[in-house]
């Protein structure tokens, strides 16, 4: 049934098969550490091996989500398979990634993204292993089954755009630009080399540099408020041709700005800030795959909403400048993106709209997702080289609170 | 101790845990690694740290993250004003600026903030890090130095190091997304939503003389209201505060018209009730469930909504 015939050998090709197959992070302390653990775990029952080694080796939610199937399929090879050591024999490579992931159950029902989903019940991550075999496998397969259906209805997507590094000139217009952002002072007075506020404390401590007497001054003031800035790009058919321009935009604001989180979507969305964040180190990569989505049909209603439930609360706020770099061409009701635009409305500091279609002649925001939109956007503008950004900075107004 | 071990004791003290949270817990101690918890609000995340300080008859000392923390505030500050009346006295007295030195930087005069008080027990304490998402990268990276060294710098008195290492306990509502550095040095634990069985348990530990009844009702609502499409899903505290709710209005079972009366224990958005509205059937439903002519064993059909992932 195992591969090898120790469990330190067997534990290590566990890890290997976690870290290349699942992408888990591990490395020579968590197989250290997972050692340790089943030193003081009873190794005869798998249950508690399980539970043992899912905290040490996932250190993610999707991570431990996966861990269990990830486990039975190492440990109880289906279908007559080899040892799963062997690269070409393990039993997980019948199914495609994605089919293993929670996500294909989101795909399917273009239910709210990662993090607003319902969370695992907790049977059902402790579900024994022959639970795992048999119902999981049915319900899996059945995903996968329709994944693929979609995948091949959605032929005409294309792939995932590359990011690349911004260039100085993107770089200087998005540092200016983020600076010209003010969005007020914070409540706390902190420590200032001048201020408005005398700072009798730190003058005191001070002067024990020089005997007790008060010979230098300390002041306080109050900091300006960060920022924070959220990028939604539309990644669309129908945005083909500009999404360029608007994750230049995205990847020259990580690389000024402290707080940026960036998001994509066509039918359904997703944060990719860390992508985004390793192209502004410099390091060009190409954006993940979105769910079979990049290129596809955009349903702009349906990921604002999501977008609003699942990350707003926590990302939205008074210091929030909301960048939405779409067309406004919307398959869903219009109903649905004036709620949700409503909802961003109400939090954020300022909604910044790029449409491209702007550019073209004649072009009057007339339709539907669009016209939805339209009066809870505070600056509607696009935005295709670096002098746009510039002049963008002037045309931002933000709602005084 | 094992994980058997844990799951009593900590019913013992009104919390209900599972078996796989409980080895996580044991894996703490015997690892002596800090453990991340994440999962959705008011699952009581916080609360089993406490737990686990009580469990383990020790100090728990709670570090709350906010945005803007920094390093000081966590770790240690000088009492200026009374360092300064000691000035003052000493001065009175003649003493001279050696001795004086010597006195005024020592521990009396230190304000230990959680980290260093942390380090300085005579017994483990339990360190809750709460809500680490809330705090500023920079602190994250400063916090990592002091998980991994258990040793801090004090420059007027020197290297303080920990006689006995904590429990460390992270908390996390994913504000942001957590450094790999900082995953990789814990373990990981996502606490979901409990299950019917294991809220019903929860009712009975933590709310005193709730009727079997009740309680059953009130976790069979809460398990159809988080499978609908909320904004803000009602975790296990909102359970609690209604169950309480329910018995002081002297409420022995759950009806439309209670619900409607103490609706706003458990929906805090307003759009919510209208989401609520539009599921009246699946409500009432589990409302009438564990009727006297039926058994308590079924979900009366309410598997599909209730629990998504099956």
């Amino acid at each position: 049934m195992y591969p090898f015939a120790s469990l330190p050998d067997n534990l290590a090709a566990f890890c290997r098969v976690l870290a290349d197959d699942h992408g888990f992070r591990i490395g020579p302390r968590e197989v250290h550490d997972a050692i340790r653990a089943l030193e003081v775990t009873p190794i005869g029952d798998e249950r508690a091996v399980r539970d043992a080694l899912r905290p040490v080796l996932g250190s993610t939610r999707d991570e431990a989500a996966v861990f269990d199937a990830a486990f039975a399929a190492f440990f109880h090879p289906r279908r007559g398979l080899g040892p799963a050591g062997r690269s070409d024999a393990r039993p997980f490579d019948l199914r495609p990634v994605a089919a293993r992931r929670p996500a294909p159950r989101r795909a399917v029902t273009d239910g709210p993204p990662e993090d607003a989903a319902a969370p695992e019940r907790r049977g059902d991550e402790a579900a024994d292993a022959m639970g795992a075999e048999t119902g999981d496998d049915d319900r899996e397969d059945t995903a996968a089954a329709r994944l693929r259906a979609r995948a091949s209805a959605m032929d005409a997507a294309g792939p995932p755009p590359d990011l690349q590094a911004a260039d100085a000139a993107w770089r200087q217009a998005a540092r200016a630009f983020a600076r010209r952002i003010e969005v007020g002072r914070a409540r706390a007075w902190r420590p200032a080399p001048r201020g408005p506020r005398f700072d009798l404390r730190r003058t005191l401590r001070g002067s024990l540099h020089t005997g007790g007497e008060v010979l230098l001054t300390r002041w306080r003031d109050r900091p300006r408020r960060r920022p924070r800035f959220v990028v939604i790009v539309d990644g669309s058919r129908s945005m083909h041709p500009y999404v360029g321009p608007a994750l230049r935009l995205a990847v020259a604001l990580t690389a000024a700005a402290a707080d940026v989180d960036v998001f994509a979507f066509s039918t359904t969305i997703r944060r990719v800030t860390s992508e985004v964040r390793l192209a502004a180190l410099g390091l060009p990569r190409a954006l993940p795959e979105l769910h079979h989505a990049w290129g596809g049909g955009t349903s702009l209603g349906d990921c604002l909403t999501a977008f609003v439930r699942g990350w707003a609360e926590r990302l939205v706020a008074r210091r929030t400048i909301v960048i939405v770099a779409s067309d406004g061409l919307d398959t869903g009701r219009p109903a649905v993106v004036r709620e949700a635009m409503a909802q961003l409305h109400r939090t954020a500091a300022a909604i910044v709209w790029l449409n491209p279609l702007l550019e073209t002649p004649g072009y009057a925001p007339t339709a539907g997702g669009m016209r939805a939109a339209r009066p809870f956007i505070t600056t509607l503008d696009w935005v295709q080289t670096p002098a746009d950004l510039r002049r963008l900075a002037g045309a931002v107004r933000l709602r005084r609170w | 101790m094992d994980p058997a071990t844990i799951r009593a004791r900590f019913q013992e003290h009104g919390f209900i845990v599972g078996e796989p949270f409980a080895t996580a817990l044991q894996l703490v101690l015997a690892l002596e690694k800090p453990l991340l918890i994440e999962g959705p609000a008011g699952v009581g995340k916080t609360e089993s740290a406490k737990t686990l300080a009580e469990v383990l008859g020790t100090r728990l000392i709670r570090l709350q993250c906010y945005e803007g923390l920094d390093a000081l505030t966590a770790l240690y500050e000088w009492n200026y004003p009374r360092q300064l009346l000691h000035i003052r006295l000493a001065e009175a007295r003649g003493e001279s600026a050696d001795q004086q030195e010597s006195e005024i930087f020592s521990d009396r005069f230190l304000l230990k903030r959680p980290l260093l008080e942390a380090i300085t027990q005579d017994r483990s304490p339990v360190l809750l890090i709460d809500e680490i998402d809330r705090a500023d990268e920079a602190f994250e990276a400063f916090l990592l130095e002091v998980l991994a060294e258990w040793q801090v710098t004090i420059p007027e008195l020197g290297t303080i190091r920990a006689r006995h290492k904590p429990a460390v306990i992270l908390t996390s509502n994913r504000t942001r997304e957590l450094s790999d550095a900082l995953r990789r040095r814990c373990l990981f634990y996502w606490l979901p939503y409990p299950t019917l069985e294991e809220e019903v348990a929860i009712l009975h530990a933590r709310v005193p003389g709730v009727s079997a009844r009740l309680a059953r009702q009130v976790a069979d609502v809460m398990q159809v209201l988080r499978g609908l499409d909320l904004q803000k899903a009602p975790g296990v505290a909102e359970s609690l505060d209604w169950a309480m709710a329910l018995m002081s209005l002297h409420r022995d079972h759950l009806d439309a018209d209670a619900l409607a009366q103490t609706i706003g224990c458990i929906l805090k958005v307003r759009e919510d009730h209208g989401v609520l509205a539009s599921h009246r059937e699946a409500l009432s439903a589990a409302m009438d469930g564990p009727s006297a002519d039926r058994g308590l064993e079924t979900d009366f059909g309410l598997g599909t909504v209730s629990r998504p992932g099956r």
